[in-house]
């Protein structure tokens, strides 16, 4: 019985030493003459995608060349994995220098400590701030600071197709709410939905509540009861229940996993508009070369045509230990020229001094810069993934009709509160 | 049962000194000390890779969990525990899991058991059956999702093809992944065609191990197949369709890749399951407290049916 003991004890302190050099040779640094710093993005995970050209055979060498002794190894991951990498490395201490992160995580990671305050950090952090657009700049606010800086920006439009419209007598895209419910039962008699959407996050309804005159919380962020659940943002949300109900809406937009996706549906006339970004472009070029896709504003109601403003920003680690070289990088990523490199490979710039010259570069920018004037950034807050779960529940209880509109965003409203204050 | 034999015998040697018991005991606590010392390495991996983790979720559970590292954790005691009792999507992907499981494991059983039957019967082609039967426990689970999401498209999924368009059973196509128990049929229908190959192959091996003379003798006496089937195959299996139940219970409560893949938890968190709400909680709200109480809670669940089913089998001269 002692010698089991002995074993079991033996066992454990064995794996427990084990353990420790484990984690003492993670935490070894490595050694070097010149500085290598890492920067992760999720640009595209395939090397010959234009974003991952730009970035690997001209922004970065260029870097290298321009400022010798720096060396920038960059690492690609597909959008979900970047930030499922990212919350293991802040848990295990090894983020890396510089990384290109979606605007929604900024905060969430803030609050933990993990990005570095930018605007402490780098001294011409307010020259930069000046050049790029405040909406996006805003994304990056944190309980009084700034953690990064916008990288690349984009919103959603009107996308349509102008055959599906023109089969059911339609002969303009329909510019206002009144112009979409008009054009509803016209084309639900050719077996045409006449709009699609993969759900009810605030990505996906935010302008809807926004062009109807609505929003989310107040201006400071702090309360959404009086805003969610106030009568305009209950009327736009009633407009997508409404069309739900009346068979204009595919149930793509509660999570049916099963339904045809927006992308499908638009090119092959299932749909007839959807809301996206400028990203869709060289995806319809590749998977659909007949379709000519056709762009217009979001649909006007009582709040004017508002988008939601997406896109990343660039942060720097705190644990960084070459931030020196890691601003420097950033610096860099924001000058006129990178932005203008990488607006060739369909990257939307930050600088307002660039988007001058956007439809020269890709003439479908035009109507994105004219939407962006009028776009809002979703709530920064580091709980914006539940709170977006929260909308998402209640818009699409709502449109399932298990209860009423008003009834989802007051209870909704509510749950809201609470994240805020959290 | 011969190991728990030995272990009785071990424990009323120590109350009975006879010197020949003495030596006896002696040498049987050297074998011991050797035994320990070959089972300490697989031990050290286990420590490492499943109680250590184990350990640092119960402790996690316990914290409104900060995942950098230095950083102080507030301390909530069985709070996310409770919060998870008063959480309705907490008890309804324990129902969905549930489910999965109530559906998916006697399917398995049963018709892993009449493969393995037939195919252990001489015919011609037999390995090639064998291995197609197979087939699907060693395809990617990532492959096969997506592959029955979209079986199971509205449009434009063969199945609602087949129902529709072929057979005209239905007069409208079926939103199988838009509403729970037609989503959870769909991932239950994948989960048994990749897992019966795996319950075949069990039941197949065991099957060599029962003595062919009595089947003749059997035969014999005049019974028929059907009959030598439960007299003399069922009994002989027993034992292995314990071990095959107590794995796939298991199994099916872990299931998480094809729910993940083909729903992920959606329409309204409807098709959640344990880990895929788990996985939320922690990987996209960042709440590890709270998704450890949650993977915690389902070890426990796991854990305690896994004991009850060996308890009964044992009970029943099986295990």
């Amino acid at each position: 019985m002692r010698l089991a003991r002995l074993a079991l004890l033996t066992a454990l302190v064995t794996s427990v030493s084990v353990f420790a050099v484990t984690a003492a040779t993670a935490g070894a640094g490595r050694a070097g003459g010149t500085t290598t710093i890492t920067f992760w993005h999720a640009y595209a995970e395939n090397a010959s995608a234009p974003e991952m050209q730009r970035l690997t055979k001209i922004v970065i060498p260029r870097f290298e060349k321009l400022n010798p002794g720096i060396k920038v190894e960059q690492v690609p991951f597909s959008y979900s994995s970047l930030q499922q990498k990212l919350t293991t490395s802040v848990a295990g201490g090894t983020l890396p220098d510089v990384i290109r992160a979606d605007l929604a995580w900024v905060p969430q990671y803030a609050k933990l400590g993990a990005f570095a305050k930018l605007d402490q950090a780098m001294p011409d952090f307010q020259k930069l701030a000046k050049a790029v657009y405040p909406g996006s700049l805003a994304t990056n606010y944190y309980k009084g600071h700034y953690y990064g800086l916008p990288l690349d920006t984009n919103t959603r439009v009107l996308m349509y197709n102008k055959d599906a419209l023109a089969s059911a007598g339609i002969t303009s895209p329909p510019t206002t709410f009144d112009a979409l419910r008009a054009a509803a039962p016209k084309l639900k008699a050719k077996g045409i939905y006449l709009f699609a959407d993969g759900g009810t996050g605030g990505w996906n309804v935010l302008p809807w509540i926004w062009s109807g005159g609505g929003s989310l919380t107040n201006k400071t962020f702090t309360r959404a009861t009086g805003y969610l659940n106030s009568a305009k943002s209950v009327a736009a949300v009633q407009l997508l229940v409404d069309l739900y109900k009346e068979g204009a809406i595919p149930s793509l937009i509660t999570g049916d996993a099963g339904a045809t996706g927006t992308e499908d549906g638009l090119a092959t006339g299932k749909y007839a508009t959807i809301l996206d970004g400028p990203w869709m472009f060289p995806i319809f070029r590749k998977a659909y070369p007949n379709f000519k896709l056709q762009t217009a504003l979001v649909p006007k109601g009582p709040g004017g045509s508002v988008s939601v403003v997406g896109g990343e920003d660039i942060v720097m680690s705190q644990s960084s230990k070459k931030k020196a070289a890691a601003e420097q990088f950033i610096r860099f990523m924001l000058s006129p020229w990178t932005q203008t490199e990488m607006a060739h490979a369909g990257q939307m710039p930050v600088r307002a001094d660039v988007s001058k010259q956007l439809t020269k570069i890709n003439s479908y920018f035009g109507i994105f810069a004219q939407q962006l004037k009028v776009a809002r950034p979703r709530t920064p807050s580091p709980n914006w993934p539940q709170i977006d779960t929260v909308l998402g529940k209640a818009v699409a209880s709502a449109i399932q009709g298990n209860e009423s509109t008003k009834a989802a965003l007051d209870d909704a409203a509510r749950q809201i509160d609470q994240l805020l204050a959290g | 049962m011969s190991a728990t034999i030995q272990t009785g015998a071990l424990g009323r040697s120590a109350d009975a000194p006879r010197p020949r018991a003495l030596l006896f005991d002696r040498r049987r606590r050297r074998n011991a000390y050797a035994a320990y010392l070959f089972l300490a390495p697989g031990f050290l991996l286990f420590a490492l890779v499943i109680l250590y983790p184990i350990a640092r979720a119960f402790q996690i559970s316990l914290y409104e969990w900060s995942i950098v590292p230095g950083a102080t954790s507030r301390f909530l005691g069985l709070e996310n525990y409770d919060r998870a009792l008063h959480d309705p999507v907490f008890w309804r992907s324990l129902g969905n899991t549930g489910f999965y499981m109530a559906v998916t494991v006697p399917t398995q059983i049963v018709l892993g058991l009449a493969a393995a039957v037939l195919l252990d019967a001489r015919m011609p082609a037999r390995g090639l059956f064998r291995a197609l039967y197979y087939l699907p426990v060693i395809t990617s689970w990532v492959v096969v999702s997506l592959l029955f999401r979209y079986l199971f498209m509205t449009d434009g999924g063969l199945v609602n093809w087949v129902l529709h368009d072929g057979l005209h059973v239905i007069d409208h196509n079926v939103q199988w992944l838009g509403s729970r128990w037609t989503a959870m049929t769909a991932i239950s229908v994948l989960g048994i065609w990749k897992g019966v190959g795996w319950s075949m192959v069990i039941f197949l091996a065991a099957l060599q191990g029962v003595p062919r003379e009595l089947y003749e003798a059997a035969a014999v006496d005049g019974a028929g197949s059907w009959r030598s089937f439960r007299g003399i195959t069922l009994p002989t299996l027993l034992p292995v369709v314990a071990f095959v139940t107590v794995m796939l219970v298991i199994g099916g409560f872990n299931v998480f890749i094809s729910v993940f893949l083909i729903t992920n938890g959606g329409p309204l968190d409807q098709t959640q399951v344990l880990l895929t709400y788990m996985y939320r909680q922690a990987f996209s709200f960042l709440d590890f407290g709270y998704g450890s109480a949650l993977s915690f809670t389902l070890t426990l669940i796991v854990f305690a049916l896994s004991l009850a089913q060996l308890r009964i089998f044992a009970r029943r001269g099986a295990a």
